[in-house]
């Protein structure tokens, strides 16, 4: 994935295990955890003659604001997804907090 | 049979109404949080149990002088390939018991398969994002500079801090935060608040769920306050409180920093502890209310 994200492009498998070489990956290995990853959302590819091309669906740092717009906005009527340690915040006030965040 | 269904019915309104706002408006479940959270446990119990109940001996009555009795009749009925003869208003109590048990049942699969499909994704983008903290085993830093720090309960649970709560507090502050949050985690908070949130959200017009669901959910803080207090000091505790509480964007709101003051006083001041026999007594009736629609129901 930090492959993904600091290529800036689409990249192939290839690449990847390249990028990744003292590692000493099978190509299968690489092809699995891209596959596990597209699985997951993380992860699109499009067909370019005999290849994939892989890219990350968003940034890193996208990624973790949308972690923590999960955390913030925790609330009991979620089904406690999570619990957070500063209490939750009732619906009504939410749409405020929001606002602050952005 | 129909003075059985009646009294199961009368049951279930008081526990649904009144019993869930004076509950919820009690003051002794901060003395005691463990025992007032088996309470409502026994309320949320006992009432849906009466509810559902009441339709069915009500709807079954002229089958038999008993549920078990008429329940048997009506199956012995229907394997003879014959309908039980049921007035209308049998027929109608009935479906309408039925109706409320599909549609509690139809909320609480759709609530957890939501909560469980989120959570499955916010660990996923977790374990690609988080760098373990070394300090404490299981615990994950988040790089962001807002403080907040909570848990993500379930078989594969987490632990996360933002870089912003490493950079407020100090590391026995730090750890008075996680030993909250591993309080939650370890008692499975997250399955006593669930069946809340399917009442909440099968009748969200019914006053007493919402206020259930509001006082069963500050129950569990308390509680993860008093094992957090046990763990470190309570001044550490509120230390990390304050300080994560003043520079949390909710700081801005004002339910949040009032709920914050009164979670601080608890912690400084903690009220006297229910005295032991008490204690035993709230067990004891948490018990009986359960047992109470149980029998009636189940009396031949």
């Amino acid at each position: 994935m930090e492959t993904l994200w600091s290529a800036g492009g689409p990249v192939t498998a290839r690449d990847v295990q390249d990028a990744l070489a003292h590692r000493e990956l099978a190509t299968t290995t690489v092809l699995t955890v891209l596959g596990r990853l597209e699985r997951k959302g993380l992860v699109t590819r499009e067909r370019e003659g005999r290849a994939h091309r892989y890219r990350a669906v968003a940034s890193r740092e996208d990624h973790v604001a949308e972690l923590m717009r999960d955390a913030l906005d925790a609330a009991p009527d979620r089904g406690a997804a999570l619990a957070r340690f500063l209490g939750s915040i009732p619906e009504d006030e939410r749409a405020k907090l929001r606002d602050l965040l952005d | 049979m129909e003075s059985t269904a009646l009294g199961l019915l009368v049951l279930g309104v008081l526990l649904a109404e009144p019993v869930s706002r004076a509950l919820a408006g009690a003051h002794w479940p901060a003395r005691d949080p463990v025992g007032a959270l088996l309470a409502w446990q026994a309320v949320g119990l006992a009432g849906g149990l009466a509810l559902l109940g009441s339709g069915v001996v009500y709807g079954l009555a002229p089958l038999g002088p008993s549920l078990p009795v008429a329940f048997r009749t009506a199956v012995d009925t229907l394997a003879a390939g014959r309908l039980p003869a049921l007035g209308v208003t049998h027929v109608l109590a009935l479906l309408a018991a039925l109706a409320l048990a599909l549609r509690l049942v139809s909320v609480l699969v759709a609530v957890t398969v939501r909560t469980l499909r989120a959570r499955q994704r916010h660990r996923d983008l977790l374990d690609l994002l988080g760098t373990p903290w070394p300090a404490v085993p299981g615990a994950r830093v988040l790089d962001h500079p807002v403080p907040v720090a909570y848990c993500l309960p379930g078989l594969r649970s987490r632990l996360v801090v933002s870089a912003g709560v490493l950079d407020a507090l100090d590391p026995p502050a730090v750890r008075a935060v996680l030993a909250h949050e591993q309080a939650h985690l370890r008692e499975r908070h997250d399955l006593v608040v669930l069946p809340f949130v399917a009442w909440g959200a099968t009748a969200p017009f019914v006053r007493g769920m919402v206020c259930a669901q509001v006082a069963v959910a500050a129950l569990i803080e308390m509680r993860a306050d008093d094992v957090a207090a046990s763990a470190v000091t309570a001044r550490q505790l509120t230390g990390a409180l304050r300080t994560m509480g003043g520079a949390a964007p909710a700081a801005a709101l004002s339910s949040f920093t009032d709920a914050l003051d009164t979670r601080l006083h608890r912690i400084t001041e903690p009220p006297r502890p229910l005295p032991l026999a008490v204690q035993v007594l709230v067990r004891l009736a948490a018990a009986g209310l359960v047992g109470i629609p149980t029998l009636l129901l189940l009396m031949p």
